[in-house]
């Protein structure tokens, strides 16, 4: 710990700091505090976007409607003549009770999301918003595995890039290209390719090569719609975690190298040893902008598959938009942040992140 | 470790900050972009500048851009332009209700669709204000109906739509077929006339192609396979939720068989364009859409140039044809700052010279009844004289019973639909589970 003397010239230079930072804290809060204040204030209230009709405070009712999760115990089917639990014949499988039957209907109706087994016995998943909870399924699911594969891919061009070969500004500009291209932009253009008949690029690919039939509906069938939207953040979003750990690696001394060769260590002992380690800090803070902006993905989702698959984002916009619900909407809202929020404590922490030099 | 907890609240403060403007840009960006038909000049101060929201399915928009010059030649004091919308009507009426919400005159007359009058009608005015008694006995009543609110006349009808069968003739004379009356014969064709055209090498060719993306274009397509096996109308306009019936099941069951095997997989991501491009290439011997698609078939470049025809939809086995009412209407903005010039435009988009114009043009069904009759109209699109009773028996979606709740019973209707086309789970669960869900949304009673 510091400590807490202090002599007056710092005091008064502490102070002077504080005056500049002023402007950017009242710009700060009319621009950011302000209208998420609104939107925690309107999560707790009925209101309806785009109506003249009364607001009422509600509480945490926005928040019952999306979260509320139970699992409960589906019973054998018992036949009631012979009293003996009924099998299927066809699969020889026992059959239980319907989930619509079991699940609670007062105060809020559950609904099925999953039956799983469990020390022998079948317990469903109910849930009373099941598109909200397949929203944050489907966005997790999309971040983590985007993230990875856009940190692995990008850091192998970073390293390709950082060596000295004839073109490489041409070739660093180059690659920014996809990252430049406007969202929706790119998103419809994925969408030609990923069309569903031999006019998409892939469809006809694959038919050229005698995989298929050349007839995969990628964007509306559920198997694929996931890996589809993985596929294009990765192709748009690579070149920046590349920006991000070139700019890093740029910072790695050359003589570290050279010390490393004299001593007689290999490429690969060098990448663990040297690259690695200093690496970690620029890896850190593009994981955390990767991860953070694939949390609030929106405009790959809303291009591509409009109401069939949500992600979080695009599942807020719905019931703002589409179900004129503000009010529920604002509750998405604030569990997008208290999740993304999750998500850079955890970071911040287990990846040891220097963000303040004297602490 | 308390500087670390601030500073990531202040980086998702403003992250998440990016997101909320993120949602609320697009509305405005649309708007200034100018058209190609506009002219350059700056509004003089006593000019008027008129923004109409117009569709741009087909021809819509460059019907819509003449329109505007006509009543911009007749009329110096006014310039019209014309506001170019998101095909699918639920992204448009997104782009709308930010308009509404911050009550802007941004944009002077909206087109709204058939469905929209109830949710919408407090932030348009009542035409009856400005002149539209004069006009409104020349459209259908049933149209004028649904377009008035507690005695406020809220839009002024503009075209009219209903789900026609398009076939190829050319196709059905080869395979000896009739146009098929119901829908199992129309699989059996379309499996049959597939599976020969493929045979002879076209390896792109499908039987029927429809609109299966999950949005209001699905709710409109299964309305008519429900209706038309006399599977009722998903709420009844009594205000019963009667969805869940045997023969909706029954129906919806059998399209769910359609997809991979007359239909092409990719028909569940299917919208009226999506259907028309595979179409109007040659490579479909059905298709279920609006009547917007048949001049655009009947153009030079098209492939079934004089190779089609349309018909009433086919009915199930227990139900007659049913087609599902579209259309769109002309409304004028409460927050308008022109409010009796726009409401003119309105009405002059909406006369019998327009509407015959956009009925010869691009075969937007009239709304007015007398131009059934004209024959220049019956010349252009000679199905208007012989499925006038299409157009005027289509069956209505449940906007009215279920206002001003219609979108979220439609969205849970089609989504419940859509789950069964890509075969996640069977009609009669997903219709079981539709019934509590609407009962959630509206409190209406099951039937």
């Amino acid at each position: 710990m510091k400590t807490n003397r202090k002599s007056d010239l710092a005091k008064r230079e502490e102070r002077t700091a504080y005056k500049l930072l002023l402007p950017a804290l009242i710009i700060l809060l009319l621009i950011a505090i302000y209208p998420l204040g609104q939107v925690f204030y309107t999560s707790f209230t009925d209101r309806q976007f785009a109506s003249g009709q009364e607001t009422e405070f509600i509480g945490f009712d926005n928040y019952r409607r999306l979260l509320s999760v139970t699992v409960q115990q589906l019973e054998p089917l018992v036949d009631e003549e012979t009293n003996q639990i009924v099998i299927d014949e066809e699969t020889a499988k026992v059959i239980y009770e319907r989930p619509i039957d079991v699940l609670p209907r007062e105060p809020i109706r559950y609904r099925e999301y999953r039956q799983f087994n469990l020390m022998g016995n079948r317990y469903v998943l109910g849930a009373t918003d099941v598109d909200f909870i397949d929203a944050i399924k489907n966005t997790l699911v999309f971040t983590v595995t985007s993230v990875f594969l856009e940190l692995v891919l990008g850091l192998g061009i970073a390293l390709v890039v950082n060596s000295n070969f004839k073109g490489k500004g041409v070739t660093r500009t180059a690659m920014l290209i996809p990252w430049a291209v406007i969202t929706v932009v790119s998103a419809r253009m994925w969408e030609w390719m990923l069309a569903p008949n031999r006019t998409g690029m892939f469809n006809m690919l694959l038919d050229r090569f005698g995989l298929t039939e050349g007839s995969i509906a990628f964007l509306a069938s559920s198997s694929f719609q996931l890996p589809a939207m993985i596929a294009v953040d990765v192709w748009k979003t690579t070149p920046f975690m590349a920006l991000l750990l070139l700019a890093g690696l740029q910072t790695i001394p050359d003589e570290l190298y050279e010390a490393a060769a004299i001593d007689g260590a290999g490429p690969v002992k060098q990448f663990f040893s040297i690259t690695f380690p200093l690496l970690k800090p620029a890896m850190a803070v593009a994981l955390i902008f990767r991860t953070l902006d694939a949390l609030r993905v929106f405009d790959v989702f809303q291009v591509l598959l409009g109401q069939s698959e949500y992600s979080m984002a695009t599942y807020n916009y719905f019931q703002l938009i589409g179900n004129r619900n503000m009010g529920l909407a604002s509750a998405i809202g604030v569990i997008i942040f208290i999740i993304i929020f999750g998500f850079a404590i955890i970071y911040i922490k287990s990846l040891g992140v220097e963000m303040d030099e004297t602490s | 470790m308390n500087k670390r907890i601030w500073l990531s609240v202040l980086m998702v403060l403003v992250l998440m900050f990016g997101l909320l403007a993120g949602c609320g840009s697009p509305a405005e960006e649309p708007a200034e972009e100018p058209t190609e038909e506009e002219p350059v000049e700056e509004p003089s101060e006593d000019e008027v500048v008129i923004t109409v929201a117009a569709g741009a399915v087909g021809q819509e928009l460059e019907l819509t851009q003449m329109a505007a010059q006509m009543y911009m030649d007749d009329n110096p004091g006014v310039i019209v332009e014309v506001l170019d919308t998101p095909d699918l009507a639920q992204d448009r009426l997104g782009l709308y209700l930010q308009f509404f919400e911050a009550q802007s005159s941004e944009v002077d007359v909206y087109q709204i669709d058939v469905i929209w009058p109830g949710d919408l009608e407090e932030h348009f005015v009542d035409l009856y204000d400005y002149g539209a008694d004069a006009v409104v006995g020349d459209h259908f009543p049933a149209i004028v109906e649904n377009n008035t609110v507690e005695g406020r006349l809220v839009a002024i009808p503009w075209f009219t739509d209903a789900g026609l069968l398009y076939y190829r003739t050319d196709l059905l004379e080869k395979y000896e077929f009739d146009p098929p009356e119901t829908w199992e014969e129309l699989a059996q064709q379309a499996q049959t006339i597939q599976q020969g055209e493929r045979d002879e090498g076209n390896q792109d060719f499908v039987g029927f192609v429809w609109q299966g993306d999950a949005y209001e274009g699905l709710t409109c397509n299964a309305l008519e396979w429900i209706a038309s096996n006399d599977g009722g109308t998903i709420i009844s306009p009594d205000g019963l939720i009667t969805i869940n019936n045997d023969n909706a099941v029954e129906m919806i069951d059998m399209a769910a068989t359609w997809v991979g095997t007359i239909s092409p997989e990719g028909v569940t991501g299917m919208a009226e364009e999506d259907a028309r491009a595979i179409w109007q290439g040659g490579n479909a011997a059905f298709m279920r859409n609006w009547p917007y698609a048949y001049s655009l078939g009947q153009e030079d470049d098209s492939a079934v140039k004089d190779r089609f025809d349309v018909s009433p939809l086919p009915a199930g086995a227990n139900g007659e044809p049913a087609a599902t009412l579209g259309g769109w209407q002309l409304a004028v903005s409460r927050y308008s700052e022109n409010p009796e010039i726009a409401a003119d435009v309105a009405l002059f988009m909406a006369s019998y010279d327009m509407q015959k114009m956009r009925a010869v043009d691009g075969s937007l069904n009239p709304t007015i009844m007398e131009l059934y009759e004209d024959d220049d109209v019956l010349e252009a699109a000679p199905f208007f004289g012989s499925l006038y009773d299409v157009f005027t028996n289509a069956v209505a979606r449940p906007s009215t019973a279920s206002a001003p709740n219609y979108n979220a019973v439609s969205t849970a209707f089609f989504r419940a639909v859509h789950n069964v086309l890509n075969g996640n789970t069977d009609a009669a669960t997903a219709l079981e589970e539709l019934e509590l869900d609407l009962q959630d949304i509206t409190g209406f009673d099951i039937e």
